[in-house]
């Protein structure tokens, strides 16, 4: 099923909630929507699922317009970050409840509930309540009882927020891999970018209710559009300097006061047609701890991140550049650092449009 | 417990707290349930002069509470004596409590130090209240004479040389007749002088050789110790320190529970036997000549009491206060659930000034109303068919009435509950394929059970025992309730048998403590049902 979304607006009373927002997403597609909290991921959703009535704009499953058509018409299955189990029904309950409203005869529903029982690895907690199961059961119950119904479409609201760190890791991998087997389109709200660089195909990133960029990871990683998705994407994130781009016969500089650093040439020749301040972006892999590196820096803070050391270092007052490197030259803070920078996939921004200079 | 002797040690290798115990010297130990004793005893006497210093300055600051102050002058000199009263024992408490630490793995020693602590502590109290004059060193009025009673009199057996009464010309031998004009005893005299101010004179009637002659003598201050308070003391004390080093910690909240609840079990027990005799005296039933018995069953005749026209039959009141208590019950929950419902989850103009309104009404007493109410429901038995059910004078109308007083509570309680589901689950439902009334009934409902019968009983038993409403719409018999049975029994014409009304009180009672039995887990144990799954 494809989803399409055109000019989408959410108000409640006077607050935007959602803001113009467009996007087509491909029949069997796996979709993230990615942004700070408050920015109108959720919301989008619940519109898609009919929870919302959109203040302006449509909404379309291939070439219906649903706007109006109600939740259980939509044939939709959702995941909630709660669960939201029904917590006086049976595991068993729970699950058929979806096919006891559709009033699919007493014998399929047994044997449906039991197939994606099956399938979620939780056929042997059919007769308890949710407040026997764990975390991780729960989830799956509440993802058996959203595939139950055959839907058209999967939508999950931040689902694996509550779990502990590797459980979430493994249910990522599992709920990919229902997605892509059963192939049904899904969209999955999440606030945590590894989650959706990992998972979706394509990922829009939203912030303020305004759809900030719509692209494949890759694509948001190595060619941001704009600074937020530059600075919101990547863990640790983006370094931005304010430097100016000078041209010295065939080779180009990136000039402030604590650095000079040659750049490429047909990154540093669109920096240099746009002329003045520009923004670098260099990301903290790029930059190594090096003695044949050009740049000083006083290291500012150190935090330990197992792999690597997370170096906060400072050049001079303006310029401060965050550095992963390698715990065992353990460093500490005021030790004096020269860093070299491979400028090969550096990023460059309008400073006041806040626009790339290099993809557009 | 196993208890450790020197001779034979252990297997079991010692905890950091028995190695620490082992290592410390008995002087040590002593010193130290010394110290924590003295430091109780500090605080006490510290709450003492907290009310001897409060008690004037309470007493003299504000003018408005009048001139008679007698009650907070008597309250803070009754407080701080009660800490002077309390204080010595409280030591020899804290001399055995101080070790109960010690007495888990060594009880012989444990004791040994705790007796040695508290006869030092004791020794020590003693010796305070000698300085200060308090406790059995107190001063008590004296006429510093010896007496007893014969069959003549009050028979002076000796005066102390010097003493008051020496002074007064009493001596050994005189025979006492009166207190001024009034014929005494040795017991009424020793009362008399205990009860007298220090200074005061007490005339005594005194009859010498047939001659008869008052003479006032002053009562003075004496400190009259004997040993027996002394060692009486100090054992008391000893027991007191060996009770609270083995007493089980476990069964203090009880005691004071079972202390606490004392008051309210006598009612009860008075209440169940009142209903069974034909009057009681305290607690025990008496005949008429005030001996013990007079069982009877005569206060539960009204049991099989046929009705008559101007007296109901309990039974037609009972179904009457069940109908009525049933029907509110019913109405209460249907209505209140639903506007909980919206008032939860919809957003509508006038939803904040709605909710502001029925607190106000939660508010508002009833009997403000009931004239208002009055005419409403006269209007409403002009209805046709309708008026005859929820008319005045109907079961119907008065549960109608008692419904609107019981509403504010019920809707803001039902909102509550479902505010407390997350709405996911509601979403939840709504994508499943419920409707907006199935997702109501089938997924709100069930969590909030415990709300529902919360509030079920609530409706129930305040129906069951309600008075003014009842009282006030109900004319005649037709529709009387309990209550207003009892009131009928209270009349001022004739004289009231009041243990019949205990037992009408009490038949009326057994309901509601039987609903109480099952429901009071639900009344108790309100809880935010299901995020993750709780239930």
């Amino acid at each position: 099923m494809k989803i399409v979304l055109e000019n989408l607006t959410k108000k409640f009373g006077t607050v935007v909630g959602v803001d113009d927002i467009s996007l087509t997403i491909e029949d069997g597609e796996f979709v993230a929507f990615l942004g700070p909290s408050g920015c109108g991921k959720t919301t989008t959703l619940l519109m898609i699922a009919g929870i919302y009535r959109p203040t302006a704009g449509i909404i379309r499953f291939d070439d219906r317009v649903i706007n109006q058509v109600p939740p259980r018409d939509r044939n939709i299955g959702m995941v909630f970050q709660s669960y939201a189990l029904y917590p006086h029904m049976t595991v068993f309950g729970n699950i058929a409840y979806p096919l006891k409203l559709k009033k699919v005869p007493k014998e399929e529903q047994a044997e449906r509930v039991r197939e994606v029982a099956a399938k979620m690895g939780i056929a042997n907690l059919l007769d308890r309540r949710p407040a026997q199961l764990s975390g991780g059961q729960q989830q799956r119950v509440a993802l058996g009882r959203a595939l139950v119904k055959q839907p058209d479409v999967l939508l999950f609201d931040e689902p694996l927020s509550n779990l502990d760190a590797r459980l979430r890791l493994s249910m990522r991998g599992e709920i990919r891999h229902l997605q892509k087997e059963l192939g049904i389109t899904a969209v999955y709200v999440t606030h945590d970018q590894v989650e959706a660089m990992t998972m979706a195909d394509r990922i829009a990133v939203m912030n303020l209710g305004k759809l900030q960029a719509f692209d494949t990871p890759d694509d948001l990683y190595d060619r941001p559009k704009t600074l937020f998705i530059a600075g919101f994407v990547g863990n640790p994130p983006m370094n931005f300097l304010e430097v100016e781009v000078q041209r010295e016969g065939d080779t180009f500089y990136a000039v402030n006061s604590a650095l000079r650093v040659p750049v490429p040439a047909e990154r540093g020749e669109a920096a240099a047609r746009h002329g003045g301040q520009v923004i670098m972006g260099i990301r903290p892999e790029d930059i190594t701890i090096s003695e044949t590196g050009t740049v000083r820096g006083e290291v500012f803070v150190v935090e330990p991140l197992g792999r690597d050391d997370l170096l906060d270092v400072h050049l001079d007052a303006a310029n401060r550049l965050s550095v992963l490197a390698d715990p065992a030259v353990h460093l500490r803070a005021g030790d004096t650092v020269t860093l070299a920078l491979d400028t090969r996939k550096v990023q460059f921004f309008d400073p006041q449009t806040e626009l790339s200079l290099l993809w557009r | 417990m196993a208890t450790f002797t020197s001779s034979a040690p252990t297997q079991r290798p010692l905890t950091s707290q028995e190695y620490r115990y082992r290592q410390a010297e008995t002087g040590e130990l002593v010193g130290q349930a010394i110290f924590t004793a003295l430091v109780v005893v500090l605080f006490f006497e510290l709450g003492v002069v907290l009310f001897k210093v409060l008690g004037p300055l309470i007493q003299s600051s504000p003018r408005f509470w009048g001139s008679d102050l007698k009650v907070d002058e008597t309250l803070t000199r009754a407080l701080a004596n009660a800490l002077t009263l309390l204080a010595p024992f409280a030591a020899y408490v804290t001399c055995g409590a101080r070790l109960r630490e010690l007495a888990a793995f060594d009880r012989r020693r444990a004791v040994r130090v705790a007796l040695a602590a508290t006869i030092i502590v004791y020794v020590l109290v003693t010796m305070g209240q000698y300085v200060f004059q308090v406790g059995p060193f107190a001063e008590k009025p004296s006429l510093e004479m010896s007496f007893r009673q014969t069959d003549e009199g009050v028979l002076v057996t000796g005066v102390v040389p010097g003493g008051t009464a020496d002074r007064a010309g009493i001596k050994a031998g005189d025979l006492i007749v009166a207190i001024g004009r009034a014929p005494t005893t040795a017991d009424e005299l020793k009362e008399k002088i205990a009860l007298a101010k220090f200074e005061s004179k007490i005339g005594l009637r005194v009859s010498r050789d047939g001659q008869e002659e008052l003479m006032p003598v002053e009562v003075v201050p004496v400190m009259e110790i004997g040993l027996a308070p002394l060692v009486g003391g100090l054992i008391l004390a000893l027991i007191l320190a060996v009770i609270a080093l083995f007493w089980p910690g476990g069964l203090t909240p009880y005691v004071l529970m079972v202390v606490i609840m004392i008051p309210l079990l006598v009612g009860y027990l008075w209440l169940i036997v009142a209903t069974f005799s034909y009057r009681t005296e305290g607690l025990l039933p008496v005949d008429a000549s005030g001996n013990f018995g007079g069982f009877t069953l005569r206060n539960w005749e009204f049991l099989t009491r046929p009705g008559t026209s101007s007296y109901p039959s309990i039974w037609r009141i009972t179904l009457n206060t069940l109908v009525i208590a049933s029907l509110m019950a019913i109405i209460v929950l249907t209505v209140s659930s639903m506007a909980g419902y919206a008032l939860s989850r919809m957003n509508f103009p006038g939803r904040r000034a709605f909710l502001s309104l029925t607190l106000i009404l939660h508010g508002f007493p009833a009997v403000t109303l009931l004239i208002a109410i009055f005419f409403i429901l006269r209007n409403i038995g002009k209805v046709p068919v309708l008026g005859d059910y929820f008319g005045f004078n109907t079961r119907g109308g008065i549960a109608l009435v008692m419904v609107a007083f019981e509403m504010p509570l019920g809707v803001w309680l039902m909102k509550g509950f479902f505010d407390n589901i997350p709405w996911d689950m509601e979403r939840s439902a709504l994508i499943d394929g419920a409707s907006r009334w199935r997702t109501f009934w089938e997924i709100l409902l069930p969590q909030i059970r415990p709300g529902i019968l919360a509030l079920g009983t609530f409706a129930f038993i305040s129906g069951w025992g309600a008075y003014l409403i009842p009282q006030t719409y109900s004319v005649g018999t037709r529709t009387a309730t309990l209550a207003v049975y009892i009131t009928q029994l209270t009349g001022d014409t004739a004289p009231v048998n009041w243990n019949e009304v205990a037992a009408v009180g009490l038949y009326q009672m057994i309901p509601v403590f039987i609903i109480f039995i099952f429901a009071q887990e639900y009344l108790l144990n309100i809880y935010a049902g299901g995020t993750k799954g709780t239930s």
